[in-house]
């Protein structure tokens, strides 16, 4: 697999838009997963996807055969997808409203484009997450997306294994409170 | 990549996995990329035709079609020079900021208000008529806002492309529309914080110290604080902060 990317990359290089296509089709499926749930709505994810994919076949040529093409392909798509966090932190703190991301709306979409799952369960999920640190949320989403390994998860977001781990540890402690939250709310639905 | 997410059994990996889940993708979708590859507006043949013209204090016209008068000092020769370069970064997607200043003293006080106020506006973000109208006291005054920023003699530099109808439309732009859609677009894709994986610094993209960087260091940050959250610091040069910082 490995081998294949790097034999896909150097075509891309050379302009060959059929490896482009090839190599996007074996990837798009959890980068989308990864910018969808990064910027809550389909629209941006794929916008986002699609200035990823754009900036890989544009970067071919300056691709380092030391990174794996899929990680090289986390960066890439995790840097567009923070870029787009970033400015819509910025709209929000300058309209003092957050971007209402239409959570239910897009649990059940969401949902339906994965042909699976609890839509119900997804919510608190998508609404807990909220509650974990942006860079943890973001080392959290690289390493379930596609089970991205520590050192791996260093070299996407630039920063050390130690880091990484002290990171989703927290990411992980804020969730479960969070979501235990959520439990304690269901039992006692007189709370105000 | 295929490490398996290990150890005790916790519903939380669970959670999370079902959560993360691949979604499948519009099949036409290399094709909208390719498609959006080779449409693309060339901000490069832009820059190919600026000038500049500065004087001691700043810089004081943008020319997109050449024929600047030469500067009549030297100090404002280094300014036109050193505006130029940021222009040319600015149109490669690798500037986000300039540091040149500028020179307005010669127009009259209420394009000088409008224009001050545009100077503000973020890289990537836009604001209204309106909002510049309120800005300077003068709300009732959107018209003439359109007009002032029509005779913009800096654009760019200050960003009068960032200036939009309140009900999101367009609005007008001196250099054409396709002009003011191509450069909101270069500003959309083009970050503003990144820091580098090897010095763990964090720099305003377009800083001198940033130019060093090897582009597979390159991480982009939502905030000053988040790289900081993961052990980056910020640079000394372009000195990087939050909005909501001093």
């Amino acid at each position: 697999m490995i081998t294949a990317d790097r034999s896909l990359m150097k075509r891309i290089a050379g302009g060959d838009e059929q490896a482009f296509a090839d190599l996007a089709g074996r990837y798009s499926p959890r980068l989308l997963a990864l910018a969808w749930r990064l910027l809550g709505n389909r629209a941006d994810a794929e916008d986002a996807l699609q200035r990823a994919l754009l900036r890989l076949f544009r970067s071919a040529a300056s691709y380092r055969p030391e990174w794996a093409v899929s990680t090289w392909l986390y960066r890439i798509t995790t840097n567009v997808c923070v870029d787009e966090m970033r400015r819509r932190a910025s709209r929000a703190d300058l309209q003092e409203e957050a971007v209402d991301e239409e959570a239910d709306g897009q649990a059940t979409l969401f949902a339906r484009a994965t042909g699976s799952g609890d839509p119900g369960r997804d919510l608190d999920v998508q609404r807990a997450l909220r509650s974990v640190p942006r860079e943890a949320r973001i080392l959290l989403a690289l390493r379930y997306v596609d089970g991205l390994t520590y050192r791996e998860l260093a070299r996407v977001r630039g920063i050390s294994v130690n880091t990484v781990k002290s990171q989703l540890a927290r990411g992980k402690t804020i969730l479960r409170a969070a979501l235990q939250g959520d439990t304690h709310d269901l039992e006692h639905p007189e709370r105000p | 990549m295929t490490s398996n997410i290990q150890s005790a059994p916790d519903p939380i990996d669970d959670l999370l996995a079902a959560h993360f889940r691949p979604v499948p993708t519009a099949a036409d979708l290399t094709r909208r990329v390719l498609q959006r590859l080779h449409g693309s507006w060339d901000p490069e043949s832009f820059a190919a035709g600026v000038a500049v013209e500065a004087t001691d204090r700043g810089v004081t016209q943008v020319l997109t079609g050449g024929g600047a008068a030469s500067p009549p000092t030297r100090a404002a020769a280094r300014l036109a020079e050193r505006a130029r370069h940021e222009l040319l970064e600015y149109f490669t997607g690798r500037r986000a900021f300039f540091t040149v200043p500028v020179d307005i003293t010669g127009l009259r006080p209420f394009q000088r208000k409008v224009l001050t106020l545009a100077h503000t506006i973020p890289y990537g973000e836009t604001r209204s008529y309106s909002w510049i109208a309120r800005g300077i006291g003068h709300p009732g005054a959107v018209r003439a806002v359109g007009t002032a920023l029509g005779h913009n003699p800096l654009p760019f530099i200050v960003p009068c492309h960032r200036v939009l109808r309140s009900d999101g439309g367009l609005g007008g732009y001196a250099l054409g529309l396709p002009a003011k859609t191509g450069l909101l677009g270069l500003e959309r894709g083009t970050p503003v914080l990144e820091g580098c994986a090897t010095t763990h610094i964090v720099c305003r993209v377009g800083c001198s110290a940033g130019h060093r960087m090897r582009d597979d260091s390159r991480v982009i940050f939502a905030s000053v604080a988040d790289a900081r959250s993961v052990g980056y610091r910020s640079c000394k040069v372009c000195r990087p902060t939050d909005r909501n910082e001093p």
